[in-house]
This record gives structure tokens, C-alpha cells and sequence, in this order.
């Protein structure tokens, strides 16, 4: 019988500087799964319906205003490690409005930046046949994240994409941002892969600033052949 | 060098709770008012998180998938000839609370074979694209090479039973993606189950599997005629008695 055990996995950055990071993040090396319990089966949750304007977070629905800031697009191709588009998988993006403030109850309190009556700031779609996806959204504001430290938090936006095999959750920062260079999260990426959380721009002929933000997702995932 | 994917990132703190309530949360209630149920145990599984300094993490997001009670995964690679139930999806999103914890209400899900043969053949025959980056990398050939050794050697083999769990995906401020699966103390195949044989302290190991707590018969009246089971864990994120989390990369 093969011997079949495996060695230690990855041991996970902590963020330099993040109280959370440091208390949450496990200390032990991950254990590599077994090749024998290896199966696949990644989480393949059954796609939601979606309603009208879902992917277009600058109205909060459909013949609503428009939020306040500037409207950016975002589009990009979803692959597996193996290149492979990842096909009708859920996209769920969030990001603060254009003053830096999330519409969440716990980003209440800790920012002085308003609400937008017309922005909460997330939204859904689901990738084509060639994993495409597109959304619009508000460029979003920086904000501080810890005043003791400075820290301010870079213009980003965030991306959870779940189904059809794969699982990924990142944050999508923009091209030429100076407080991308001094910001905690950004800079536990690896410096050969920063390139790949900003977002490239392109060009628009609507004169809206568009952006391409491509995601390659490792796993051992199998995209599935045939969802339908 | 770039490992030519994207990297992950933490969910923070401003998680929108409209992916939780656009989520299932309650595998056992199939919509509003609806009478059908899904098949099996009803189970509630209650999990506590803490951090390293003993504190209860909120605002932290779980996903759990799992097999139905018949073992057999709503998932277009699952083979097995076990019924799917038509009203199990097994895909459930939930919050932690203030307190650190959640309650996850579905069923029991099965024991269920792992399909080897498959997977041997995966192994044993990379995907093109495999191939050519392992043409440029040395250690990714070996790797390669590898897989396809293991890929004989499981073709060989007897299918291999997994124990009744639940797959955690675990998302929160300060952390990137964790997985991890849960068991159940009243069960006897995690006596032989791969994944907890693959953690070599019994003290460790024990750490993934939920205790089943003693219901009064209240609680059971309360229930109706298909009593529920509750199983309880911490699950620690660090610290001395930290939870084992799985790398699922390769």
C-alpha cells in the first residue's frame, strides 16, 4: 500500500499591524488533506435568483437616483487553476460609498464620512459560459481603519466568489492609489502578485472609468463539466 | 516568482448581511410555511468561535456544506447512486452572534464513499495546462510525477468511507478563507475516517468532533415526533487548543 500521508501545509500570514489578524489567524501549519479524502466536492451551492439591477450598485434599484461619486465598471474572466472558465458561479461584491463609509450598523460610530441615501454598496451577478462577469459600482472613498496607527484604508472593492466548484474571496484595489503602498492588507500580498489584486483600466467610450480585475482561483477545485 | 493566482483577502468587518439573508441559514425549513421537510435526522449543531486570547469572535461567516442523509452531495461530481433529496441542497451562510456562536439547524448527513477511481484518473492524467507549466518548472514536474504514482496506487484500492461530517469555509475580519470539517461523537465510522486519521494526536483530532448534548425530554416533546439532536464544539482560530484547519490547494 502506497504511503499516502502528507507533509504540513501552508502556515497562514498574519496581518503586520492588525490586532484581529494576530488573534485570529492559526498559529499551526494547515494539515494537507489526506489524497485519500480528496474528493472534490468543494462547495457547489444551487445559484439564487437574482433581482432586476443587482450587479449595479450606483442606483439602490432599478429608476432610483444615482449615488453620489463616480461610476466605475468592472469586468473580468473567473478561471480555475487550470485556466478553465469557471462558469455561472456567484459574484458578490460590497465596497464603501465615495466618502469612504460602508452601510453597515457596525461601520456606524467609527467613521464621521455620511451615508448616501442612494448607495448601500453591494450587489451580485453570475458569470457567463465564458466566466465573464460585470458590475458597476461607485468608486469608493478611503477610509481610516485604525486612528492610533494611520492606518487608512485604500479605495477597494470587495469579491467573494462562490459556486461551481471554487471559493475565493479577495479585494480588488485601484491603479496609482498612494495609500495602496502603506496599506496592511495589501501588503501581505506577495510582491510579485500585487499586479493581480488592481484592477487594470480601460478604456470607456461611455466616458465612464472602466477597470478589468481577472481572477485565476487555486484549489484543487474541479470545475464541474456541466452545471445545466 | 508569481504563483500566477489570485490571492485572498480577508472579508473585514463590513460583510453585507444581505448575502446572509439571500442565503439559506435553516436547512430544515424549506420556505415559508411549506410542509415539506428533508429527509433524515434533524439536527441543530452549535458552534462557538474564540480567539487566541479566549474571546468570542462576532461577525464571523460560515458556510457549511454537507451531504444529505443519504451521504450523496447535490454536486455535478458526486457519482454515487444514492438518492438526492429533492428537498436538501446542503449550502447554508450563517453569522456568528456577539457571544462567538452560531446554530446551524439541518440533518444528520451520511457516511459516504469516496470515489477513487475518478480521482486516480485525474491524478494519474494531469490536465494539459498542468503539464506546461510543469514544463518549466523542475519542482512542478516532480509533483506531476507524483500525483500520478498516488493516482496508481488508489486505483488499486477498496472505495474508502468518510464519517458523517460538515464542511466548514470560515470568512472573518483579521483572517483569509479557513476550512475545516466537523464530526459527530456518536459515531462509529470516525473510528476509520481518513481525514481524522490524517491527525496523528487523539487530543488534537478530537478537537473536530461536536459532542452531542442531553436534551431533556422538553426539548424533544418541543421538536414534534422527529426529536432533534443538538452537537456542540469550539472551534479555537488560535491559541493552545486550536482548532486543525486543512489546506485544500492541492
Amino acid at each position: 500500500m502506497a504511503d499516502t500521508r502528507v507533509a504540513a501545509g501552508r502556515i497562514l500570514p498574519v496581518v503586520v499591524n492588525d490586532r484581529e489578524s494576530e488573534a485570529r489567524t492559526p498559529g499551526q501549519p494547515l494539515y494537507r488533506i489526506p489524497i485519500e479524502a480528496r474528493d472534490a466536492l468543494t462547495p457547489c451551492p444551487p445559484l439564487p435568483p437574482l433581482r432586476a439591477g443587482e450587479s449595479d450598485l450606483t442606483q439602490i434599484g432599478p429608476g432610483r437616483p444615482r449615488a453620489a461619486g463616480e461610476a466605475v465598471v468592472i469586468t473580468g474572466r473567473i478561471l480555475d487553476e487550470d485556466l478553465r472558465p469557471v462558469r455561472r458561479t456567484l459574484v458578490e461584491v460590497w465596497n464603501a460609498n465615495a466618502r469612504g463609509r460602508y452601510s453597515h450598523v457596525i461601520d456606524a460610530g467609527r467613521n464621521d464620512a455620511p451615508l448616501d441615501p442612494n448607495f448601500y454598496g453591494f450587489g451580485r451577478t453570475v458569470t457567463d459560459d465564458e466566466g465573464r462577469y460585470a458590475i458597476r459600482t461607485i468608486k469608493p472613498g478611503a477610509y481610516i481603519a485604525r486612528r492610533d496607527i494611520e492606518w487608512w484604508r485604500p479605495p477597494h472593492v470587495h469579491f467573494s466568489i462562490v459556486g461551481s466548484g471554487v471559493r475565493l474571496v479577495t479585494q480588488m484595489y485601484f491603479p496609482g492609489e498612494p495609500l495602496n503602498e502603506k496599506d496592511f492588507i495589501y501588503l501581505i500580498v506577495p510582491e510579485s502578485d500585487r499586479d493581480r489584486v488592481i484592477g487594470r483600466p480601460g478604456a470607456g467610450s461611455d466616458g465612464e472609468a472602466r477597470f478589468t480585475f481577472d481572477m485565476v482561483i487555486r484549489g484543487r477545485f474541479q470545475t464541474p463539466p456541466d452545471l445545466d | 516568482m508569481s504563483q500566477g493566482f489570485t490571492p485572498e483577502a480577508t472579508i473585514g468587518p463590513f460583510y453585507p448581511g444581505a448575502f446572509l439573508s439571500d442565503t439559506p441559514q435553516d436547512l430544515w425549513t424549506v420556505g415559508p410555511l411549506v410542509a415539506h421537510r428533508p429527509e433524515g435526522q434533524p439536527i441543530v449543531f452549535v458552534a462557538r468561535f474564540i480567539d487566541a486570547l479566549e474571546q468570542p469572535v462576532p461577525s464571523l461567516v460560515v458556510e457549511f456544506w454537507q451531504a444529505n442523509a443519504h451521504g450523496r452531495y447535490r454536486h455535478p461530481l458526486d457519482e454515487s447512486d444514492r438518492p438526492l433529496d429533492p428537498q436538501f441542497d446542503g449550502f447554508a451562510r450563517l453569522r456568528t452572534g456577539d457571544a462567538g456562536t452560531l446554530r446551524l439547524q439541518t440533518v444528520k448527513p451520511g457516511a459516504h464513499p469516496v470515489f477513487m477511481e475518478r480521482e486516480a484518473l485525474r491524478l494519474a492524467r494531469p490536465e494539459p495546462v498542468a503539464l506546461r507549466r510543469a514544463q518549466g518548472d523542475p519542482e512542478l514536474a516532480e509533483w506531476v510525477e507524483g500525483r500520478a504514482r498516488s493516482g496508481q496506487a488508489l486505483a488499486e484500492r477498496a472505495v474508502i468511507m468518510r464519517a458523517p461530517h460538515l464542511r466548514l469555509t470560515i470568512f472573518a475580519s483579521g483572517i483569509d478563507r479557513l476550512v475545516t470539517q466537523v464530526f459527530f461523537d456518536d459515531e462509529p465510522l470516525n473510528a476509520t475516517d481518513p481525514v481524522l486519521a490524517s491527525i496523528p494526536d487523539p487530543e488534537v483530532r478530537s478537537r473536530l468532533i461536536a459532542t452531542r448534548r442531553d436534551l431533556g425530554a422538553e426539548a424533544r416533546v418541543e421538536a414534534g415526533e422527529r426529536g432533534r439532536l443538538e452537537y456542540e464544539l469550539d472551534i479555537v482560530l488560535r491559541g493552545g487548543r486550536e482548532t486543525p484547519f486543512f489546506d485544500d490547494w492541492d
